[in-house]
């Protein structure tokens, strides 16, 4: 215990002390706060923006028949309040020469009510004009038909520009108001586990390439150097995360009256302190799954050259966890049958499982066994990644292919 | 003390790595270990260290089976290594607690050592800055600075400049002075020689010899002479096929029985210039080469 101790504090002060882990966590920090100090100097310029009515871009509205132009050009110029929209002649030649020469921008010109050609200089993928202009004519077109058919005009209005009043009241969780933050946090999980592991299994294969493994295996017992490094960085990797959200929730609430519009902001920071206990929980008992086996991994390498290819499957195991999680959440299927097996499944239920306790309504008794099987998983992982350490720290030469480590493993 | 290795076997997989080593050290002397590469001497050490268990057989200290909760032991491994981007003092004091110091001891323990080898303005360096000899002095401490009652070296005297050389020795024979057991593994057969009453070659996994330096030597026939003189021509000459020539412009005559040595000694020194004369005594690397190279020859025919 003590052996534990010595290690756990000798790798702690290690990322404490290392320049990139001060620097990057510190950067993130600048970055939130630069980001959350944003609306607080930019609010006041919006509204001093001087009104571009001079500078509106022209768009020329050509109609065959006299009798509609009135509505027509009224409609559009409602639609399209960003243009300046003018009555054209009716002569085509002049309408495109006028293009050519970037006097207008573009033109509508109508040969019947339902039948138009849309003259452009370049068409550009973001141009939606043609759909707003479809929707237009449309309603141009509806109005006048009832109108023909007898119904007075503001009446028709009405008919067309009826509103509907509708509200949802969700019973369990709001997906839409949970998605920013449940995102955000999958992320924070993904980046700290992945990150701290491949950390965990450089430094095992350092000091295996470094030779200083001959010293420390003689020194300590391989239990106490793996599950040392294993706290160590994970204590780390928890406190960059709370100083990272710290920081964000300090400087969110600094600048809170600037952001009242900015919903997604606001919902961002609006985590429930349960869903921040259970990510603590998950967090944890994720990185302890990942980070033996990253050991694990480290240790079967002799050049650290070696070790992304050594690493590829157990990050491998990984992405495709995060990869349903995510496409899950993007989807709004996180009780899918798939997500509902591999919330069970120790690789990808620390993800798996958080998202669907943050986006949906998961029972009780589900956690309890998810966080039992993780639990049981991590000492059963754990003892084993120790084992391939013992085994892997004394071996040098080529890489250990996956089915000789399994059998040295077995054979301690 | 006296340190026991007792028909120790052991495979990994299906290669046989040490097929019934024992030897004895004991505390006071140094103990040279000997062998080519993956002759089984890392192996052996690490069996010691606890690293790994032998198959069977076992090693005793005193007659009994090696307490190592209680046991403290120094290791100069081979394969040189420590932190390279790390504080000395930071890393010595690390590797001292985690042989069971507290950190108070430790300090101490290790300031002492850096002054002892003269490394004290290194302490807050970090470990890269050195050259390859002193990060061996710091490698030596990580050994020692914890007072094991066993400490092994394994090719301590490699990559170090004479002075450092004799520093370490000054080190080791304190050591051994102090009632250490040391066990001492090197290829720099004049150093196990200087150091060393007592040693073991392995080759193959197996003892090919062992015993203390100058029996072994004495064990040897003793037919040849080697001497250095001007005349070297005229005794060829008249010596005829006995003769050849030996290292370092020197004759090397072969009896054909070793009685006949005093004879021809003195029938020499009466007859010719004689500068040196002395009966012939296989090297300790002669007697290496003997045990680790002749046996692949063996194995040929």
């Amino acid at each position: 215990m003590k052996q534990f101790g010595r290690i756990f504090r000798f790798e702690l002060r290690g990322y404490l002390t290392n320049k990139v882990f001060v620097g990057v966590t510190a950067l993130i920090m600048l970055v939130v706060a630069f980001i959350t100090f944003i609306p607080r100097f930019s609010g006041d310029k919006d509204e001093n923006k001087p009104d571009g009515a001079d500078d509106k871009k022209v768009m020329i509205v050509s109609v065959h028949d006299d009798s509609v132009s009135d509505v027509m050009i009224n409609s559009f110029k409602a639609a399209f309040a960003d243009y300046d929209v003018q009555l054209g002649s009716g002569d085509v030649e002049s309408i495109k020469k006028q293009i050519k020469d970037e006097k207008a921008e573009c033109a509508f010109v109508f040969d019947t009510i339902t039948t138009y050609k849309y003259y452009v200089n370049n068409l550009t993928m973001s141009d939606t004009n043609m759909a707003s202009a479809n929707e237009l004519v449309r309603g141009v077109y509806q109005i006048l038909a009832m109108i023909e058919g007898g119904i007075p005009e503001v009446e028709a209005q009405e008919i067309m520009n009826v509103m509907i009043e509708g509200e949802s009241v969700s019973l369990g969780q709001d997906q839409i108001n949970n998605f920013f933050y449940t995102y955000i946090m999958i992320m924070a999980l993904y980046m700290v586990i992945v990150l701290y592991g491949q950390m965990i299994s450089t430094s095992v294969a350092a000091e295996k390439s470094s030779r200083a493994m001959e010293l420390l295996i003689t020194s300590a017992k391989p239990v106490n150097m793996m599950f040392g490094k294993v706290f160590a960085a994970c204590l780390a990797g928890f406190l960059q995360l709370a100083l990272i959200f710290g920081s964000a929730y300090v400087f969110y609430n600094i600048n809170k009256s600037y952001m009242e519009d900015m919903k997604f902001i606001n919902t961002a920071f609006d985590i429930p302190l349960e869903l921040l206990i259970y990510m603590l929980v998950f967090f944890v008992l994720g990185f302890l799954v990942y980070a033996t086996m990253y050991g694990a991994v480290g240790s079967t390498v002799s050049k650290t050259e070696d070790l992304n290819t050594a690493s590829m499957p157990v990050t491998f195991l990984f992405v495709i966890g995060f990869m349903i999680v995510i496409m899950a959440i993007s989807g709004s299927t996180v009780d899918s049958p798939l997500m509902k097996v591999c919330s069970f499944i120790p690789f990808t239920s620390p993800m798996v499982m958080f998202a669907r306790i943050a986006m949906s309504t998961v029972p009780v008794t589900e956690i309890a066994v998810s966080i039992a099987v993780l639990v049981v998983s991590v000492f059963v992982i754990g003892v084993f990644s120790a084992r391939i350490y013992r085994v892997g720290v004394l071996m040098y030469g080529s890489v250990l292919k996956p089915a000789d480590i399994l059998k040295l493993a077995k054979k301690q | 003390m006296k340190l026991q290795f007792k028909e120790i076997f052991k495979s990994f997989g299906e290669k046989k790595v040490l097929k019934g080593i024992s030897f004895t050290a004991e505390s006071g002397m140094a103990f040279g270990i000997l062998g080519r590469n993956g002759a089984g001497k890392t192996t052996s050490i690490r069996i010691l260290m606890n690293v790994f268990a032998a198959d069977s057989g076992e090693v005793l200290l005193d007659g009994k089976k090696l307490d190592y909760s209680n046991l403290k032991i120094g290791y100069l491994p081979e394969e040189r290594g420590l932190y390279p981007k790390k504080k000395i003092a930071e890393q010595l004091w690390y590797f001292a607690e985690l042989k069971g110091m507290n950190h108070s001891d430790a300090v101490k323990a290790v300031d002492y050592w850096l002054e002892r080898l003269g490394m004290t303005e290194y302490r807050d360096k970090k470990l890269e800055v050195l050259s390859k000899g002193n990060q061996q002095k710091i490698q030596l401490i990580t050994a020692i600075v914890h007072d094991p009652q066993i400490i092994v070296l394994d090719e301590p005297f490699s990559g170090l400049d004479p002075v450092n050389a004799m520093l370490l020795e000054d080190t080791v024979k304190e050591e051994i002075s102090k009632g250490k057991i040391v066990l001492f593994s090197s290829h720099q057969m004049n150093y196990i020689e200087e150091f060393c009453e007592q040693i073991a070659i392995l080759n193959d996994g197996q003892i090919a010899i062992s015993g203390n330096i100058r029996d072994i030597k004495r064990s040897y026939k003793r037919d040849k002479l080697v001497l250095r003189s001007d005349d070297k021509e005229k005794i060829i000459k008249d010596l005829g096929n006995i003769c050849s020539l030996y290292e370092n412009d020197s004759l090397m005559i072969t009896l054909p029985e070793p009685e006949q040595k005093k004879e021809m000694m003195s029938k020499l020194v009466s007859e010719y210039d004689i500068d040196e004369i002395r009966v012939f005594e296989p090297t300790l690397n002669d007697i290496f080469v003997e045990y680790t190279g002749g046996e692949k020859e063996e194995d040929k025919k």
